[in-house]
């Protein structure tokens, strides 16, 4: 007589797939699936790092007042400080020369001539002052800007009676309207690329 | 000659011919689960034609059995009948074993509408299939404010994040289907990536008593499960089209499920979601449209000793974020508290431009279980998501289509987890998981990475207890152990790196330098211990309470920790702090539950203590080229919460019934002695619904929604300097907004078509007085109202 058993292998099984889990398990904390090569840094575009504004003196090359603005970082998120250099003299003109620049290059970058006026119906620069007795007017040769408007590179200030105050520099980028009917401009829509504000300017 | 020869042949042919049947089978039959004997099994012998019974051994003889097929049909009071055939070449001795349990028996009942809870005595609440239907149109986090104490916090209306008990983003745990969801659920602007359609049945679990899941679920676990697979040969599927006036909405979404008695199954689900801009009662929300596609599939077989499944799921939105929140600078989000209007305002519009987010989600599981005899039941899964995250801010020139953010992530898992369920009163649950996560974050953005590329890895192990003392009691315990490994790649700008004073503890992890910044690679390990304790007592038919202890340990996520960077949209500075330390959660909750055939009363309460609890909150200021912006740090303090929620279901007649649903929290902040940001305030929602089943089961409800002023908010308010006019100006950022009360109608019908087929129709009006409100909740209530009126117009066919 001849007597057939079932083979029932639960238990080799069970072993076979608790060893398959905790090798699993394992090779799962070694293996990194993805490349470990160094990630790049990021590239950020129309970076800029210094602004300069440089008022001379159309009678006297020598009286010159400079207002820097310095963001090691860039100014889209960086920490920017501000200063001062010189004051205006009472009844004087003076031609305004600006300098926009990327000095994590070297040689640094000349963003305005490169970037800025390049593209000079999406731009405009827009000034401000309080306080202090200062007027200005873009020049005939100034940059067009966007919808006939000149686009203020190229401006000349005026200094009134001895005061002292405020006084601002916006660049925006691509408005939807401007308006330079005042001289110092205004503008709506688009991104600020930079809005910064002087204290203490004086004008002796 | 010839004859004699063809005699002796046939005569021996005769002899080969001849059967010899005389072969003995004995079989033995014993229960599947604790191996007892079954006594009285009747065996039906299929090719004889005969019937014989199992004695109190469980032993059966068939005698005089011939060579080849034995079919047997066993079949046995409270088994499923087991049809087996042998190959009979000689005596045989079969044990055989049959599956005795009834409670087992659920999965293969038809029709069944037992409520399958994930735990025992944790609060946990069921969202059923007719309840998600009426937010098909909507996401998953709008249908779990169906249960008190779940709220949301939104960017919108579209991006809805859920909030059990007021925490929300990495600390409440999403599972689909049996997968973990991973999709940079950290962000606050981050909705769950998961079509609402997918769903028969949504889980809410308050707390972190479901461990198999996760042990950092500080806030609560939400599991959403499809359809339980029936055994049976049958076709089934429904098909729901929607449209709603707000946002001149439509969505469809269609599912079709294929089962075999055989056990196997198959499902193909899919759903398309578009909407323009929505409406508030004054104005267009400008920028609010979404586009939303999705398909999943589900494959397998199931039967009782072992089956597997193949799941897949793709997930496409498109979300528009209302354009009016676009802010460049922290005077234009003074400009858009004090005015009270969105800036922008436009005609309506299908378009979605920026800022908006697009979204792809896939996710895939492959999992196997198998019963053994005596023991239980052994699952074994391996799962992968891929999540693209595109977040567009508006930008100007050649940048105008590239994202501003761009993150990848990848996820592998592997789990095993078992099951020892052979003696229904103590059942023991176990397992491991093991996880690999890669983010990568694309530098063509041009914009510096919010978080850094990393490698994550996960291991856990885990057991649970549930021990059943008498019929009255149940008692349960788990304990988890997490290791967490997180390996970033880091870019520090050298002035941020001084700033924050890591020269001084993580000097060694920087591998690398350019003029302005350090390449870091900081590596840090978390272990985590989860516990869990708790009974379940019924103190009589009709009361029963609830008690549970969960302790819940969660490591910082990469935002906590590795953010650095310019929130462009949001104007603010984001600050994280590789310092932090895990938070742990040690939560207390009781539940007593009233339950008869009038009233249902459900009161749950609850106070979690929350040692190194992590949040955001503005501290200071950095002056920049572009103005100040105000900078927001992470924090870690001790924190408490504590809260009560309340259901009251009271059936006035056969026809007419009245819901209740109330909830408080309150949340301090013990460092500081302030309240904690993004409280929900007190709301209690009452609803009276009128059904009539004879009327086509029609059914018409009136919901009154009350959400009171939130009274307890931190001041996080700051003050920002306009250097043109010297001026100082104020910034309310805390203040949150009145009071509301709104008013929702629904209704519902549901017409026989056939046997198999019905059709029903819902008609939906939220808000129907059209109130002007904002929400606290809404990040973006600073700029605009929320919705306006809605009418929704739903016809789903079952079949």
């Amino acid at each position: 007589m001849k007597i057939t058993y079932l083979n029932l292998n639960s238990m080799k099984s069970t072993k076979f797939f608790m060893s398959a889990i905790i090798c699993l398990a394992l090779t799962n904390t070694f293996t990194s699936c993805s490349d470990d090569d160094d990630p790049d840094p990021v590239l950020e575009e129309e970076f800029i790092t210094n602004l300069t504004l440089t008022f001379t003196n159309t009678a006297d090359a020598t009286d010159a007042v400079v207002l820097f603005s310095t963001a090691p970082d860039g100014f889209e998120d960086g920490t920017s400080t501000e200063n001062i250099l010189g004051t205006f003299t009472a009844g004087a003109t003076y031609s305004l020369s600006l300098e926009i620049l990327n000095e994590q290059e070297d040689p640094a970058d000349d963003v305005l001539n490169d970037d800025i006026i390049p593209e000079a119906d999406e731009h405009f620069f827009a000034y401000a002052v309080n306080g202090i007795n200062l007027t200005m007017t873009r020049d005939a040769s100034d940059v067009a800007g966007p919808d006939g408007s000149k686009l203020g590179v190229n401006t000349t200030w005026v200094a009134g009676a001895i005061s002292n105050g405020n006084l601002q520099i916006r660049l925006i980028h691509e408005p939807t309207t401007v308006d330079d009917s005042d001289e110092f401009g205004s503008a709506t829509g688009g991104s600020e690329d930079f809005n910064i504000t002087w204290t203490g300017v004086v004008i002796l | 000659m010839k004859y004699y020869v063809l005699i002796v042949l046939l005569v021996f042919m005769c002899f080969g011919f001849a059967q010899k049947c005389d072969d003995v089978f004995l079989g033995e039959l014993r229960d599947f689960h604790d191996n007892t004997p079954l006594n009285g099994a009747t065996v039906f012998i299929k090719n004889l034609n005969k019937y014989v019974a199992s004695d109190e051994r469980g032993k059966f003889k068939i005698e005089n059995l011939c060579k080849g097929e034995l079919i047997l049909v066993i079949s046995h009071i409270g088994c499923e009948t087991k049809r087996i055939t042998f190959n009979i070449d000689g005596d045989m001795f079969q044990n055989i074993a049959l599956e005795h349990h009834i409670e087992e028996l659920n999965e293969v009942s038809i029709a069944a509408t037992v409520e399958r809870k994930e735990t025992k005595t944790s609060q946990e609440t069921i969202i059923k299939s007719e309840t998600l239907k009426r937010y098909s149109n909507l996401s998953v986090g709008d249908a779990l404010k169906e249960v008190p104490g779940v709220s949301s916090i939104n960017t919108g209306s579209t991006i809805v994040k859920p909030m059990i008990n007021g925490l929300h983003s990495s600390r409440v745990l999403i599972m689909n289907n049996g997968v973990r969801l991973q999709d940079q659920e950290w962000g606050i602007e981050h909705a769950p990536n998961i079509d609402v359609n997918i769903a028969n049945q949504i889980s809410v679990i308050k707390g972190s008593g479901a461990l198999a899941y996760g042990g950092d679920a500080v806030g609560g676990v939400v599991v959403i499960n499809p359809k339980r697979i029936i055994r049976l040969d049958t076709i089934y599927g429904r098909t729901l089209i929607g449209g709603q006036t707000n946002g001149r909405g439509y969505n469809i979404t269609s599912t079709l499920n294929k089962n075999f008695s055989s056990g196997w199954f198959a499902e193909i689900q899919g759903s398309s979601k578009r909407n323009g801009d929505l409406k508030a009662p004054n104005y267009t929300l400008t920028n609010t449209g979404l586009d939303s596609k999705g398909v999943s599939a589900r494959l397998g077989k199931l039967n009782f000793e072992s089956g597997f499944e193949i799941y897949y799921s793709f997930l496409d939105n498109e979300i528009g974020i209302l354009g009016a929140s676009h802010i460049g600078s922290v005077f234009d989000l003074e400009r858009a508290i004090n005015s009270g209007q969105p800036f922008l305002v436009e005609d309506f519009s299908y378009e979605i431009n920026a800022p908006k987010q697009e979204i792809t989600h896939h996710l895939a599981k492959l999992n196997y279980y198998k019963r053994y005899k005596n023991f239980g039941r052994l699952k074994l899964q391996y799962d992968y998501q891929h999540n693209q995250r595109l977040e567009f801010d508006v930008r100007i020139g050649d940048r105008r289509e590239i994202p501003a953010i761009d993150l990848t992530l990848q996820t592998h898992s592997i789990l095993a987890d078992v099951n020892l369920d052979s003696n229904l009163n103590r059942k023991i649950n176990f397992g491991v998981i093991g996880r690999f996560q890669d983010n990568f974050a694309n530098p063509d953005t041009g914009v510096r990475r919010l978080i850094p590329d990393y490698n994550k890895y996960d291991f856990g192990i885990y057991t649970t207890v549930e021990y059943v003392v008498n019929n009255r009691l149940i008692a349960d315990a788990g304990l988890r152990y997490d290791f967490n490994r997180i390996d970033a790649k880091k870019f520090y700008r050298k002035s941020r790196w001084d700033e924050r004073g890591y020269d001084e503890d993580f000097s060694d992890i920087i591998i690398d330098e350019t003029p302005t910044q350090y390449l870091t690679n900081p590596v840090f390990d978390y272990h985590n211990i989860s516990a869990s304790a708790g009974i379940n007592y019924s103190i009589n038919e009709s009361q029963q309470m609830l008690l549970n202890y969960s302790l819940a340990s969660r490591p910082p996520n990469v935002a906590e920790l590795f953010s650095d960077g310019l929130h462009h949209s949001a104007a603010r500075f984001e600050l994280g702090d590789i310092r932090f330390d895990q938070e742990i959660s040690n939560r207390i909750s009781a539940s007593y539950i009233y339950s008869t055939s009038k009233l249902n009363l459900s009161t749950e309460i609850f106070y979690n203590n929350i040692r190194d609890f992590i949040y955001l909150r503005p501290f200071d200021f950095i002056s920049t080229a572009r103005g100040p912006f105000p900078l927001w740090e992470y924090q870690q303090t001790d924190a408490e919460l504590f809260g009560i929620d309340l259901t009251i279901n009271y059936n006035l007649t056969d026809n007419w019934q009245f819901v209740n649903k109330t909830a408080y929290l309150k949340g301090n902040d013990l460092g500081t002695d302030m309240a904690i940001i993004d409280i929900p305030p007190f709301n209690t929602t009452n609803q009276i619904t009128y059904n009539n089943e004879s009327w086509n089961n029609f059914s018409a409800s009136l919901k009154s929604e009350w959400v009171f002023k939130q009274r307890d908010f931190p001041d996080f308010n700051f003050e920002v300097e306009d250097e043109l006019n010297e001026e100082m100006i104020l910034v309310d950022i805390s203040s949150p907004p009145p009071s509301y009360h709104l008013l929702h109608f629904y209704s519902e019908a549901t017409f026989i078509l056939s046997e198999k087929t019905n059709l029903n129709i819902s008609l939906g009006v939220n808000n129907l007085l059209n109130a002007a409100y904002r929400n606290y909740l809404n990040r973006l209530r600073f700029y605009a109202d929320e919705l306006g009126r809605n009418i929704t117009l739903q016809l789903q066919l079952n079949y």
